[in-house]
């Protein structure tokens, strides 16, 4: 199977399964949701009844926004202009590819929507390696059954990410980059490193989640316990079929970069109250949603991928199996 | 008459064009200041060692009333010499202090002193010591005493020849060199100011700038040939030299200091700031070449500078003016000299947002308020920096609006402009925020130098520029239009003092504003009115309302109440912010909508606004809807922060 034929059968993949989609965003609404109302609290009870309050809702009321945060803790320390349309976006990819710090609530909840999405993908993968409805209760059966090993494959790449940023990340920008511009006075010559930096990084980053990504459909589609295994074996799909399995990540890089600039176009500035800003809102979650395709997109495809490489085309053939059969059961026909 | 009326105006256009003609010399005819610290200087830098080697002769004259035994000068580089000096010290209390290389150090060493005394050199180079006397910090080496073998009495003039070589730093605090680009400020041995009680010659501080007395300037830059070269006044004369250098004489009079700049890379751009009744003046821009699409930019807020500040405060009187665009991460941008300003831009710069517009500006603005008007900035920097930042919100303001918010990302290179943030003067140009988060940080009337490192900006810009505009909304333009207009007048080419200003403030008010000064100078008290309580309950046919002000901060000002009944009539009341609370009450047929403290924004200083009004009713719940509104931004941007992080499953 070529890399495009995997992006067009992981797009096809992903589509059949519309309930998916709904439920990873229903899962981001969730995860957000209480911070939000907790963010809201405090809003309304810095402004009271404060006149301060018109403007605010009918547009960006800069001084009080100023003043909230700085007076705001945890949270409330992190509304600013900047989560305003596009510049929300930039601000996160700006903040995750120079590894900005970000208060602990925060972290926390990115931690426990990482778990949630721990806990789904063994449903999702298997959805996607079986190619037809697995129904809520076989989907929850998965992920169940293989939250346990990706917590352990979890663990392996928290340590592989934490070496990323928390040892090559400094070591590119706070140490190499310094010393490469360190006599530049050309800011486009800086300009350049500092992309070329980000490349690197880029490449290491794309590099461990392809092996990662790989790591977890051969856990699902063979069944596997182990998570070194499986992380192995993925790392050998990946050298085997490094062209397409790499062209295949360029290309759903490709979706990923489509979605913002499409985003880019129509995000939502401050808006008011009323229609307006669940129109925004709206569009917002649009945008959401188009990520979450794009990420689970990575995933179908990359399913279909290593299905169609190794040659595993019983798997959508096969008679419906009985749980807690594994999508590679279905291939031993 | 009519021969007399041509002839006349013959005079006026032939003295014109000499002045103007004297003026691109170099020349003020007659002399502006004093002229008691000139400086003929020769100075040659080798940018492969980045050295400088120079010797100067300084004409000094005692202006004072009393002799003097002692000269002082200021070695302003050798606070980069190691990290014992007062200036690192301070440095490091509260900033990150970068590692510094040996090589990225400067040094200063004075080799020769040497004084005519009837004609005959006395060499003074072995009485030469350095000493503190702001800190007592026997390792700093900023400043340097020597020893005249007689006092100088009142009105006596003294010739001086020093000799010194010099290490060029890696940029800091806006001088030094990276890569080929090279600003050098603060270079030279320079004369501390001599006041009736004694050398006002303060060490160099982390937090604070420059003071030196007016004089003739005649400056002999040697570097590569082909550099171009920009400085302080204008140049006289180039000459080739036969080991591949050039000399530019440059020459300037009545200025308190000389700085310049060499590069290769830099393009030369020129225009001309015309206006109806302000002199002329030639712009000349050393652009970087990767800010040659910015060059009008430069030009287009220089004059905006020279025309406001011109209309406003007075006239630029040199004719001509060197804007200097540094070097990217030179870290020589923002900073002002006599005749010659750093601006400071990016490769990505979009129009309606700050940079260059908003550094040229408060640069160029400093031509009058530090480089007209003298004041010491180790001791008032709020005289330079905060008047400065006023003026420059508000040309800024006339000038450009509308401006919006922009930030920076991936490593501070891109940019992205919210175009639902508008800037406006008060809060944003005027720097509120900064001066909210720390208010009372220091007290204005201390010695700036004291201020405590790193945050005295906050009180030297941005509490001066809040006062100033609370001044202008409280009393009206005219009369703070007045005040600056006549300080710039009496006080130029001159040093003037804090009472200085504010006896000028209150002349030009007609009142004694001392309380104003005594809260916003003397004391570092916060100013916070608010509406503690607003009810209105029937009562028989009418509303009973009560209204509570409170004044939560320990600093006074009159404000006033407004409050608004539902058919739009109001009732407002001057209060003159002394109490710490005050009750209103009215019974009337409708009921109160609003209650406002300083409901005009009177009062800028005030650090919480949100408390300063109250609603009921209708108005009174649009919080919760606007808490709606932000979470579910806020929430959007979450979403995405959670998506970013959802990439390592």
């Amino acid at each position: 199977m070529s890399p495009l034929a995997a992006c067009r059968d992981g797009i096809r993949r992903v589509a059949a399964a519309p309930l998916i989609l709904a439920g990873v965003w229903l899962m981001t609404m969730l995860a957000g949701l209480p911070l939000a109302l907790a963010l809201r609290g405090e809003i309304s009870s810095h402004l009271g009844t404060s006149l301060a309050s018109e403007p605010a809702a009918n547009g960006v009321n800069y001084e009080w926004m100023q003043e909230f945060a700085d007076q705001a803790t945890g949270i409330g320390t992190t509304l600013r202009p900047t989560i305003l349309g596009f510049g929300a976006v930039l601000d996160n990819l700006s903040a995750f590819l120079d590894n900005t710090s970000r208060p602990i609530v925060i972290v926390g909840a990115a931690g426990m929507y990482i778990l949630l999405w721990l806990f789904v993908a063994g449903g999702i993968i298997d959805r996607y390696a079986r190619d037809r409805a697995t129904g809520v209760h076989g989907f929850f059966s998965a992920s169940g059954v293989f939250f346990f090993r990706f917590l352990r494959l979890g663990l392996v790449m928290l340590a592989v990410y934490g070496l990323l940023f928390s040892y090559l990340h400094p070591w590119l920008f706070d140490r190499v980059y310094p010393r490469l511009t360190r006599e530049v006075n050309f800011e486009p010559t800086a300009f350049f490193i500092r992309v070329s930096l980000y490349l690197i990084f880029g490449l290491a980053l794309g590099a461990c989640n392809l092996a990662f990504d790989y790591a977890k459909v051969r856990a699902v589609v063979e069944d596997r316990r182990s998570a070194l295994g499986a992380l192995a074996s993925g790392l050998r799909f990946v050298r085997r079929n490094a062209g397409a399995a790499v062209t295949l990540y360029l290309l759903d890089v490709g979706l990923f970069v489509i979605a913002l600039a499409a985003y880019a176009a129509v995000a939502p500035g401050a808006g008011g109250i009323g229609w307006t800003m669940w129109f925004g809102f709206a569009i917002a979650q649009l945008y959401i949603l188009a990520r979450l395709w794009v990420k689970l997109v990575f995933w179908a495809s990359e399913t279909a991928l290593f299905q169609g490489r190794l040659a595993h085309a019983g798997y959508v053939a096969a008679a419906k199996p009985v749980w807690p059969d594994s999508p590679a059961a279905e291939a031993i026909t | 008459m009519r021969y007399l009326r041509l002839s006349a105006a013959a005079s006026a256009i032939l003295a014109s064009c000499s002045l103007v003609s004297a003026q691109s010399m170099g020349q003020m005819t007659p002399p502006r200041s004093p002229r008691n610290a000139s400086y003929s200087i020769d100075v040659r830098l080798d940018p492969a060692s980045r050295t400088i080697t120079a010797s100067e002769v300084i004409t000094w004259r005692n202006i004072t009333t009393k002799p003097v035994d002692d000269l002082r000068f200021h070695l302003y580089w050798n606070a980069w010499r190691d990290d014992r000096s007062t200036w690192q010290r301070e440095r490091k209390l509260g900033r990150t202090v970068r590692v510094t290389r040996p090589d990225d150090r400067a040094t200063m060493d004075v080799s020769s002193v040497r004084v005519m005394n009837g004609g005959q050199p006395v060499d003074l180079t072995g009485s030469l010591r350095f000493i503190a006397p702001d800190d007592g910090n026997a390792d700093d080496r900023t400043v340097l005493q020597a020893a005249l073998p007689q006092p100088a009495a009142p009105g006596s003039t003294l010739t001086i020849e020093i000799a010194w070589t010099a290490h060029v730093p890696r940029t800091i605090a806006r001088t030094g060199a990276i890569g080929n680009f090279f600003f050098i400020a603060q270079w030279f041995p320079k004369l501390g100011v001599l006041q009736e009680d004694g050398w006002n010659c303060h060490q160099f501080h982390s937090n604070t700038e420059f003071f030196s007395d007016y004089g003739v300037y005649d400056v002999r830059v040697t570097a590569p040939k082909a550099w171009p070269v920009g400085a302080t006044g204008v140049v006289r004369d180039r000459r080739d030299n036969s080991d591949g250098t050039t000399t530019h004489r440059y020459y300037q009079e009545d200025v308190h200091d000389f700085a310049w700049t060499t590069s290769p890379d830099s393009l030369e751009r020129t225009a001309r700031f015309e206006h109806p009744t302000l002199p002329p003046v030639e712009m000349r821009l050393l652009l970087r070449p990767d800010h040659a699409s910015q060059a009008e930019r430069h030009f287009d807020a220089t004059r905006a500078a020279l025309k406001y500040y011109g209309e406003w405060f007075g006239a630029y009187p040199y004719g001509h003016i060197t804007i200097v665009d540094p070097a990217f991460q030179s870290g020589a941008g923002g900073m002002e000299y006599p005749t010659l300003f750093t601006g400071g831009t990016r490769w990505f710069a979009p129009e309606h947002s700050d940079d260059p517009e908003d550094v040229v500006i408060h640069e160029a603005g400093h031509q009058f308020f530090y480089g007209i008007v003298g004041s010491n900035e180790f001791e008032d920097a709020w005289m330079d920096e905060g008047l400065n930042t006023f003026g420059e919100a508000r040309a800024l303001m006339t000038w450009y609006s509308p401006m919006y918010l922009q930030q920076r990302y991936f490593g501070n290179f891109v940019p992205y402009v919210f175009k639902d943030v508008r800037l406006d003067r008060e809060i944003y140009w005027n720097r509120f925020a900064g001066y909210r988060r720390n208010p009372k940080i220091d007290q204005q009337s201390a010695p700036s130098y004291r201020y405590y490192p790193g945050l005295g900006t906050q009180t030297t810009y941005n509490k001066t520029a809040l006062w100033l505009n609370t001044f202008e909304r409280w009393l009206g333009w005219p009369v703070v239009q007045r005040t600056l207009s006549t300080y710039f007048e009496r006080w130029q080419f001159k040093h003037p003092k804090p009472d200085d200003f504010f006896a000028i403030a209150n002349e030009a008010a007609g009142r004694d504003l001392s309380p104003f000064f005594d809260q916003v100078y003397r004391s570092s008290n916060v100013f916070d009115y608010g509406i503690q309580e607003l009810r209105s309950d029937r009562e028989g046919d009418n509303y009973r309302t009560t209204v509570v002000a409170r004044r939560y901060g320990e600093a006074t000002f009159p404000i006033d109440i407004r409050v608004t009944f539902a058919d739009g009539q109001q009732a407002v009341e001057h209060w003159d912010g002394q109490d710490r609370w005050r009750q209103y009450t009215y019974d009337r047929a409708e009921r109160a909508v609003t209650a406002e403290a300083d409901p005009e924004h009177v009062l800028l200083l005030d650090v919480n606004a949100t408390n300063n009004s109250r609603a009921l009713g209708p108005r009174g719940e649009l919080g919760t809807k606007a808490a709606t509104k932000w979470s579910l931004k806020w929430m959007i941007w979450l979403q995405d922060c959670l998506l970013s992080w959802s990439m390592f499953v």
